[in-house]
């Protein structure tokens, strides 16, 4: 019950060793044109016209992405003084995420010789500091230093027979072990949230899970709108899915049958290990930076694709810093997409393999590229820009 | 006669996800949720769509998991395709609120 991984100074411990340039300027991206080893948090979302709650939402997730188990050391590039909100202030960032331990910089265009010498600054110090990070070695740690966040995506009806129970199988392995799971997506829980409520750990996490779902249906009322015009998504209803009821209740098989901790906000760290349930959207790049700011150390996407015609390429995300694992429970996906899958447990549909060997096979796929193997989505320098998960009304 | 396979998921289920494609008259063989039985296709459904493993009327609740995925829009008749076409979503529905109201 271990795999191989890197320990921080904060007793957090990485599947990868990255240094991470939080930039407050495109230019930022500079650095990782240049130098090996770095990854570039890339966001069109810097907070301008945006509430206090959402900016502090985008330091949840800055400061959190910093604070990654996965990552040694950070650069952060500064705004310019005097123009930046207070939430989102180069100083508040760099000195919570150096709270945690590790190594973090700041580059400054205003103090470093302007844009172009910022960039030169960022260079020379991002490559000492992937050189620095380069002399970790990984070793053997228990599982309870896994920390894996899982969304379910372009769900058909193998998601919730075949694919979601193997992650349910994973995730009770891995809380069983003293690690920590996410799950998340509110709005793809209701019609399942009391039976969601029923495994919460005291009144309170319960109440929590039933007010999410009670908040998100009431926006979703608000809208005027039959719900199955937005949600199931048009490749859920090709792949067979009928109401937001029924992907709810296959959706909810991904999070196994571990009792739920609580209700974490986007981003936000757990105080304790085990289960939790996020709420959130489910947009995929939004969603694992949030996971990844909450600490995940490996995240996993429970493809559907039934509805997916042609698409034999799936995208990754190097900016999320945790590994991105792409699994699938349909035949005619796996098919159809097979060098982008890590995983596929079609064969619980095909062959009748049990869900909970299914499930052990998932584990060993898990356990082999938490420790070093690269996930298919790692082969790809493609990324687009993470879609922060903002509430609240710009201005 | 093709003998297909379809899957259910508990036993207070009324609907079954089949696992191949059905053509219509096709035998369908229920396993899951207990007995195995058989139902009749009435109509083509597709791999991962559900089949009404009874008569369903109109206004009925269709179970899915052993819980509620929807209510019939109108009657369904055993072996038929359970989807969006009689299959009504009843949670987060915006569009019904007016009415519900009134």
């Amino acid at each position: 019950m271990s795999f191989l991984g890197y320990p921080r100074p904060d007793g957090s411990v990485g599947t990868r060793n990255y240094v991470l340039v939080i930039p407050q300027g495109l230019i930022a991206k500079s650095i990782g044109d240049f130098v090996a080893g770095v990854r570039t948090i890339q966001t069109v979302d810097h907070g301008s016209g945006r509430t206090a709650n959402d900016r502090e939402c985008i330091a949840r997730v800055l400061i959190g992405l910093g604070r990654n188990p996965n990552v040694a050391s950070v650069i952060v590039h500064a705004a310019s003084p005097g123009v930046g909100y207070p939430e989102l202030k180069t100083e508040r960032l760099a000195d919570e995420i150096a709270a945690g331990g590790k190594r973090v910089e700041v580059i400054d265009p205003a103090r470093d010789g302007g844009v172009y010498g910022a960039i030169a600054k960022g260079i020379r110090l991002a490559r000492m500091m992937v050189y620095e990070a380069s002399k970790l070695r990984r070793v053997e740690v228990g599982n309870e230093h896994f920390c894996l966040g899982v969304k379910c995506g372009y769900s058909d009806t193998t998601s919730g027979i075949a694919g979601n129970p193997a992650v349910g199988y994973l995730f009770d392995k891995i809380v069983g072990a003293g690690g920590t799971c996410f799950f998340g997506e509110t709005t793809e829980i209701i019609g399942a949230e009391h039976v969601l409520a029923k495994r919460a750990a005291n009144p309170q996490a319960a109440k929590a899970i039933l007010d999410a779902v009670a908040h998100r249906e009431a926006l979703a009322k608000s809208t005027g709108l039959d719900i199955r015009t937005i949600n199931p998504v048009p490749a859920n209803i090709k792949g067979g899915l009928s109401s937001l009821e029924e992907k709810s209740l296959g959706a909810i098989h991904k999070a196994g049958t571990s009792t739920i901790q609580g209700v974490l906000q986007y981003g936000e760290r757990p105080k304790g290990k085990g289960l939790y349930f996020v709420d959130c959207w489910m947009g995929s790049l939004s969603i694992f930076a949030g996971y990844a700011a909450a600490g995940s150390n490996l995240v996993m996407f429970q493809l559907g694709g039934g509805g997916l015609a042609g698409r034999d390429l799936m995208e990754g995300c190097p900016s999320i810093v945790a590994p991105f694992l792409w699994c699938t429970a349909n035949p005619n996906t796996f098919k159809m997409a097979q060098d982008n899958i890590d995983f596929y447990s079609g064969t619980v549909i095909t062959d009748g393999e049990d869900p909970q060997e299914a499930g052990e096979r998932l584990y060993r796929t898990v356990i082999d590229i938490a420790s070093g193997t690269l996930s298919r989505s790692e082969t790809l320098l493609h990324t687009d820009p993470i879609d922060l998960s903002l509430e609240e009304p710009r201005f | 006669m093709a003998v297909k396979r379809a899957l259910v998921m508990h036993p207070k289920d009324n609907v079954a996800t089949t696992v191949e494609e059905i053509q219509p008259g096709d035998q369908v063989k229920v396993s899951g949720g207990g007995e195995v039985r058989s139902v009749a296709a009435v109509e083509a459904i597709p791999f991962g769509f559900k089949i009404a493993l009874e008569e369903i009327p109109r206004g009925a609740t269709i179970r899915k998991y052993g819980e509620t995925i929807g209510k019939a829009g109108r009657p369904i008749n055993r072996g038929a395709l359970v989807h969006i076409h009689n299959l009504d979503g009843t949670r987060a529905r915006g569009d019904l609120e007016g009415r519900e109201k009134q």
